[in-house]
């Protein structure tokens, strides 16, 4: 039996990308006060689980064609690619680099190679999560 | 509708290139002559300007304001009478509005106003299902929708 959920899919389409940029600023604002990304990671999934409440796991991966497990690849090699790359150069394991740069639009911007590590992680946190998700929503 | 959207922003734009002068203030007097532009040439437009229907969205908003205040106090006057003389029941509507934005923001707007809850849509998105605190005043309640909420939101959505 298929009930009309046109009120509950319209809020979840129109409410995602309020939780997806909250997510991103999240990401973002890691460095100097709370958030980073784990966090910004979970409230990405939590927003993907949102749209797969309203709708179902086949729409959802048809408007998403995302494959979580080479995400988790993907986050995995960035962070270790960033930890390792020091090492090349004589440096210790870890030893993160960061300078300011004065941006075309933004002006004077620190960019940090811990924030690439964070995407790393970020990816790793969406992934893992969203396998979990779909493995056992899968389960008939 | 969109379309005066960005012929306005188009014209900011262009007065900004016209005056070589990069900055918010030139553009806000460059978006600000456009609209006088629109407005007076508002002939040419197949659909309403779209100032108005931004009009609209306030006026609905203050309305919407209005009624939960008013429910509420309602509400209020309902909770502190000694004895409870509430009859609940359950009334189909049927709503004229087709677009899913319009029916989701009616289902809110009468569920955020207390006294009535929407409860289900009909497959056919033509009617909802209300579920009502009181019911000696169906049509009142009705008719309150009708003249307020749907009149405000065809407001809004008629092109």
């Amino acid at each position: 039996m298929k009930t009309n959920d046109v009120i509950m899919q319209f809020t979840a389409k129109l409410v995602f990308f309020i939780i997806f940029f909250f997510a991103v600023h999240l990401f973002f604002a890691g460095h100097y006060t709370p958030g980073g990304g784990f966090v910004g990671g979970l409230v990405t999934a939590s927003a993907i689980v949102l749209l797969i409440i309203a709708f179902d796991l086949k729409t959802v991966q048809t408007i998403l064609p995302i494959n979580y497990i080479n995400m988790v690849a993907i986050g995995l090699i960035l962070a270790l690619g960033t930890a390792a790359f020091s090492m090349f150069t004589g440096k210790p394991f870890f030893t993160h680099y960061y300078d300011y740069f004065n941006l075309p639009i933004l002006g004077k911007t620190s960019l940090h190679t811990a924030a690439l590590f964070d995407l790393g992680v970020y990816l790793v946190v969406v992934g893992v999560t969203m396998t979990i998700i779909q493995t056992i929503g899968e389960d008939e | 509708m969109s379309f005066q959207i960005l012929l306005n922003l188009f014209l900011a734009f262009l007065w900004m290139f016209l005056s070589s002068n990069y900055s918010l203030s030139r553009f806000i007097i460059g978006f600000l002559l456009g609209l006088a532009l629109i407005i007076a040439f508002r002939k040419f437009f197949k659909s309403r300007l779209y100032i108005d229907r931004v009009w609209s969205v306030i006026k609905l908003s203050f309305l919407f304001i209005k009624e939960l205040i008013l429910a509420n106090v309602s509400v209020l006057v309902l909770v502190l009478r000694p004895r409870l003389e509430l009859q609940p029941a359950f009334f189909k509507y049927d709503t004229k509005l087709t677009e899913d934005w319009e029916i989701t923001l009616l289902s809110s707007l009468i569920t955020l106003t207390p006294g009535t809850v929407v409860v289900h849509v009909s497959d056919d998105s033509k009617s909802l299902y209300i579920h009502v605190l009181d019911s000696n005043d169906i049509d009142e309640t009705i008719d309150s929708i009708k003249n307020t909420f749907e009149k405000a939101i065809l407001e809004v959505s008629r092109s």
